[in-house]
């Protein structure tokens, strides 16, 4: 993969805020990475096949709508910057061994809002650490993978409904911690033809109980075992079995029964096909059963919630160009009730000219349909349509280095006044990912 | 009947005597010289006395060094264009003939020294000897030069280990796609709730 293409769409948008992840494309403001491309020509080598790599990031620029209020909107300039380090047992030709590759990174995003009204409200400044780490062991027939990843969000608060003026009172910002932790075994006998995984996850998230508008509420641990079983019947191409069964616990069972939030137990079974249709086009063709099998209260029903698609679609028309385009019907669980139906459609395009700049621009549309009843009376049947759009364009000085500006929006139509909003940033950026 | 029978037996019998050549002379008898065979007019002694003259020779053999160092600048080049190519097998071979090459030479240097002595000696024999010497060196300088023109062909007869060179095309992602994607850390912003306590 292209450098600058892996740069802007690696992990490292994490804290950027609202990324739908689309195959291998980032769609949304692709923000500050929070780690290194993977390249083996940078990095320092402190030991025998130990590569360290480390960067930082700095945005500033203008943000519309720092509170997501649909009328009397606050804006600010913002700035942000992410230092980061990251150590790999990469070494400059490439992984120093097949059977056995680590990666552990940390960072931390500080942002700062420039207004006195957002500072005397007490949400101009938020630190927002992440890390992660990764091992893998094993060789062609059977393989161990462990993984970590820790992400604390700080976000300045809906001013819709505590707030007066366009401001909400003070302490009562969005703080959110996220931990997932898997553990996965590969097995894939003979040629490699058959390949078997099966993974375990756990997922904590906890929102930090700090105001009467916390999600406390709705803090949960949700664990997933997910076997799959693809078949190549091209070297790029496989059709796939996939069976996935999550456990989602509410923590404070009091609060989330009280907000009309219930336990429940997804379930997955999809097939599809995931691969190469063409040398330039790349596909993730999935059609299955689902059922949320919610505890209590409304759960999925019906042909079009008892389904699950997804259709996306990666094509390369040139090298230096990738296009992303695709359609998901799901469910996702909810904070204001069980559940909301969602139909998503999105696009991307990645364009590197003339070496040196590149460019990206994606959009998604969501439909989201909540259902059931809700803990506040007032947003029942509630139906929104969120629109994003992120554009970034970057002129790389080194590999390793690179200038820009971006643009974001994030628009939510609701039938809902109270919670529709516009927001819109843009940003001067500066980038070393050494 | 009989007449003419009897005349063409004897235009025949005619005809064959006078066909027939001379007797042949009597083998000389062993150890007797050639030279005392009565009648005697053909030399069938080996001519030792050389046609050229001294200066003949010094000329003719300075043209068969110059010959000599054509072949081997020609073994020389081809030997850098092996070395060039990267053909191992190729350039053994040249340089083989080179080496066989330059030995031939510097023979030819040694006799033509002792022919320019003799030369100054006035020993006819030794003139003689060293300059066909110098020719059948010559001789075998030009041979190894065909030899060394010829290991072009070695190489084609030489298959080698078995190579197979996959060209994937570029487009082609590096990773699997056929995997199913990692888990994500969902950090979505929840939608504005007015929580219940």
């Amino acid at each position: 993969m292209n450098r600058r293409f892996a740069l802007l769409i690696g992990l490292g948008a994490l804290l950027a805020g609202r990324i739908a992840y689309a195959q291998e494309a980032t769609i949304g403001y692709a923000g500050l990475p929070s780690k290194s491309t993977g390249e083996s020509n940078t990095g320092i080598q402190i030991a025998d096949g130990v590569l360290l790599h480390a960067g930082f990031g700095v945005e500033a620029g203008y943000d519309t709508n720092v509170f997501y209020s649909p009328t009397n909107t606050i804006g600010s300039s913002i700035f942000r910057f992410m230092p980061y380090a990251e150590l790999t047992n990469a070494t400059r030709t490439g992984p120093v061994s097949r059977e056995l590759s680590f990666d552990v990174h940390a960072g931390v995003q500080y942002r700062h809002y420039g207004n006195s009204v957002v500072s005397n409200a007490g949400y101009a400044d938020a630190w927002n650490p992440n890390a992660g780490l990764s091992l893998s062991l094993g060789g062609a027939q059977f393989g161990l993978g462990i993984a970590d990843v820790f992400a604390r969000v700080e976000e300045a608060p809906y001013a819709n409904n505590v707030g007066t003026g366009g401001v909400p009172p003070t302490g009562v910002g969005i703080e959110r911690n996220n931990n997932q932790a898997s553990i996965e075994g590969r097995w894939s006998p003979g040629g490699g033809r058959l390949t078997t995984i099966l993974r375990f996850t756990n997922m904590v998230n906890i929102y930090d109980q700090n105001s009467l508008q916390s999600y406390a509420f709705a803090n949960a641990m949700t664990n997933t075992l997910m076997l799959d079983v693809a078949w190549k019947w091209l070297p790029k191409t496989a059709i796939f079995l996939n069976v996935s069964q999550s456990f989602v616990d509410y923590l404070n069972d009091a609060a989330a029964t009280m907000n009309q939030l219930a336990s429940s137990y997804p379930l997955y079974v999809t097939t599809g096909l995931r691969g190469l249709l063409t040398e330039k086009t790349a596909a993730v063709l999935t059609l299955g059963y689902v059922n949320a099998f919610y505890s209590d209260g409304t759960s999925t029903s019906g042909f079009l919630g008892s389904t699950y698609l997804d259709l996306a679609f990666t094509v390369r028309p040139t090298q230096l160009s990738r296009v992303a385009v695709g359609y998901r019907h799901d469910f996702i669980n909810a904070v204001i009730s069980n559940f909301a139906y969602e139909e998503t459609v999105y696009a991307s395009y990645v364009q590197q000219i003339a070496g040196r700049l590149a460019l990206d621009l994606s959009g998604r549309y969501a439909y989201l349909s909540y259902q059931g009843e809700t803990g506040d009376p007032t947003q029942q049947g509630r139906v929104d349509n969120y629109f994003q759009i992120g554009a970034t364009l970057d002129y790389f000085l080194r590999n390793w280095a690179y200038l820009g500006v971006g643009y974001s929006l994030l628009d939510n139509r609701s039938n809902k006044p109270n919670d529709e909003y516009l927001k819109q940033q843009v940003f001067a950026r500066l980038g070393v990912t050494y | 009947m009989v007449k003419t029978k009897l005349l063409l037996a004897t235009i025949f019998m005619g005809g064959t005597v006078f066909a027939q050549g001379p007797a042949p002379e009597a083998p000389p008898a062993p150890g007797s010289p050639p030279g005392n065979q009565a009648g005697s007019s053909v030399d069938l002694s080996v001519k030792q006395r050389p046609t050229l003259t001294p200066a003949d020779m010094v000329n003719q053999s300075k043209e068969y060094f110059t010959g000599m160092g054509g072949v081997v600048k020609r073994i020389q080049t081809l030997q850098d264009q092996a070395k060039r190519e990267k053909d191992i097998i190729r350039l053994n071979c040249v340089t083989d003939k080179l080496v066989q090459a330059r030995v031939n030479v510097n023979i030819a240097e040694q006799s033509m020294a002792t022919m320019q002595e003799s030369i100054a000696r006035n020993d006819e024999g030794e003139q003689t000897h060293e300059f066909t010497r110098l020719t059948i060196v010559n001789q075998k300088v030009t041979v190894l030069g065909a030899e060394a023109e010829n290991c072009i062909g070695e190489d084609l007869s030489f298959v080698g280990a078995t190579r197979v060179d996959v060209e994937v095309d570029p487009n082609i992602p590096q990773y699997d796609p056929t995997q199913p994607g990692s888990p994500f850390i969902d950090i979505t912003r929840p939608p504005s709730a007015s929580p219940i306590d």
